[in-house]
């Protein structure tokens, strides 16, 4: 059999023209057979080859589809490509900008090439069902609802709820976080973080100046919330009649122990996501400026490195670490991280308490509202070693007046004898 | 017949926690009412579960739908299904309940 392909490889094409034209069918069908073959490898390797260019070449193409209030997304039509005008449909348009916002703001500013860092195309459906409360990333695509019209208004109002679900992408192709207790918090937070990120990117916000609400736009103007969450003060997004009080925790001693199923929302993913974004919100305030800087960048390093169980504490030495890695032991930015994960009660590791508090409190003064940025290293490592320095000229003090006591005490103990 | 509708999960799970289920009575329906939602119910009972488990999955951030059918005063039937594996029977029970 194998010598049979050799010949066939090696047969020119006019040979095969003449074998067609054969009188015996043996050779004939031969031919015919070699030529269908090579024909179909010839197609198979261009096939494979278009595969590949839609793959890099993609760039995270995007294309919104219109559900027409229907469940099912394989009958939605199209709505909008980049190759076609922009729609009449405002959910259409928001829907599509927000993706091309959420795309460009990975590539520009974190150098990936949409959610797989390889180009993939971004589609999103509209108008989902009929009054439905919700937007969901469903492992492939984005699915918007229009809201009930009574709580909730149209989800692609928000920039952050696009860039929000778009990050759960990110998510499942690096960390790929469970989506259950603390990872699943570290997930939704990510969400949350970057949800936040480019929409002060897109509006050019500082981290003083942005609101860090999620989701301000996607109730009814008759719904007294704030936002759906806020990362600046988790558990006061809202306060109303209707549903109470924003449940989220801002710090570990309030940690919601929740049941791990569907009722539970899998221990609470969206409720203690309210830690970690706090921690983001604390980080970008005390490094100060642009928020996409060097906050943005220590988050997606740390993102990648971690894995799907990881927790809390985890998150934040790897988050510590990158810190040191990307600017430098003690540098400003790593004196920011510290200070933040302990304001939400969470110690990085090998770092004892006293020298933590202390040289995070340097953290968060140090120099306050300068843009962050590699550059800033230098004085950032100052500040550090100052506040250590201060610390052992503290410690050398007390020694010295503890041996100046135990002097005297020698000396009254001397003289009494 | 009694019908309660629970909604769990989603982007604003932690505001789906504290609403209150949706509850209907097939008593106080008109009667044309009472019998599209019994035959529903019959339809979402026999489709039975959708093609995917219960657990998220790749899906993020979608809803799950609990349905529970009391008939007598006992619960006799709980569906559970998600935006992302979800029946036709179920889904068109779900409409019902979301427009009624």
């Amino acid at each position: 059999m194998s010598r049979t392909r050799r010949v066939n490889c090696i047969i020119p094409p006019h040979l095969l023209d003449k074998l067609l034209d054969s009188e015996h069918t043996g050779v004939r069908k031969a031919a015919l057979d070699t030529m269908l073959t090579t024909a179909r490898l010839r197609g198979e390797r261009g096939l494979r080859a278009s595969f590949v260019g839609a793959a890099s070449a993609g760039n995270g193409r995007r294309t919104v589809f219109d559900c027409q209030q229907g469940r099912l997304l394989p009958t939605a039509t199209l709505a909008q490509s980049e190759d076609g005008a922009a729609s009449t449909d405002e959910s259409v348009r928001r829907a599509f900008d927000g993706l091309g916002t959420t795309r460009d703001f990975y590539r520009t500013v974190l150098q990936r090439n949409s959610v797989d860092d390889r180009g993939m195309r971004l589609d999103g459906y509209v108008h989902f069902d009929v009054k439905f409360n919700n937007a969901f990333w469903d492992g492939r695509q984005m699915v918007f609802g229009d809201g009930d019209g009574t709580l909730f208004t149209d989800f692609t109002r928000s920039l952050d709820v696009i860039a929000h679900e778009l990050t759960h992408a990110v998510t499942e192709f690096t960390a790929g976080l469970a989506y259950h207790g603390q990872s699943g918090a570290l997930n939704e937070s990510m969400s949350d973080v970057f949800g936040s990120v480019v929409k002060q990117w897109s509006l050019n916000q500082s981290a003083e100046v942005a609101d860090w609400l999620i989701g301000a736009e996607v109730f009814t103007p008759e719904i007294d919330a704030d936002a759906l969450r806020s990362m600046k003060a988790p558990g006061h997004a809202y306060d109303n009649e209707l549903f109470g009080k924003d449940p989220q925790p801002d710090h570990m001693s309030h940690f919601a122990h929740l049941p791990d199923n569907e009722r539970g929302d899998f221990g609470g993913v969206h409720i203690n996501s309210g830690i970690p974004n706090k921690a983001f919100y604390l980080t970008a305030t005390n490094i100060g400026g642009s928020s996409w800087g060097a906050p943005a960048l220590i988050w997606y390093e740390s993102l990648k490195a971690s894995s799907i169980d990881t927790q809390f504490q985890g998150f934040a030495d790897t988050t510590h670490q990158k810190a040191e890695e990307l600017y430098g032991a003690g540098s400003n930015e790593q004196l920011a991280v510290l200070a933040a994960w302990q304001e939400v009660g969470i110690q990085v590791s090998g770092v004892p308490a006293g020298v933590a508090r202390d040289l995070g409190r340097a953290g968060r003064n140090g120099a306050p509202g300068r843009t962050a940025g590699q550059d800033t290293g230098g004085a950032a490592r100052d500040d550090g070693l100052t506040a250590l320095n201060r610390q052992i000229d503290a410690l050398a003090s007390q020694v010295a007046s503890l041996s100046k006591a135990m002097t005297a005490m020698q000396r009254e103990h001397v003289t009494r004898g | 017949m009694k019908v309660t509708l629970e909604k769990h999960g989603g982007l604003a799970a932690a505001i789906q926690l504290r609403l209150p289920p949706k509850e209907l009575d097939s008593a106080a329906l008109p009667a044309n009412d009472a019998a599209e939602l019994a035959g529903l119910v019959a339809e979402a009972v026999s489709a039975g579960p959708a093609a995917e488990e219960d657990r998220p999955g790749r899906a993020r951030d979608a809803m799950s739908y609990t349905i529970t059918v009391e008939e007598d005063g006992r619960s006799t039937t709980v569906l559970t299904q998600s935006d992302t594996a979800m029946s036709p029977g179920f889904a068109a029970l779900l409409r019902w309940l979301e427009t009624h």
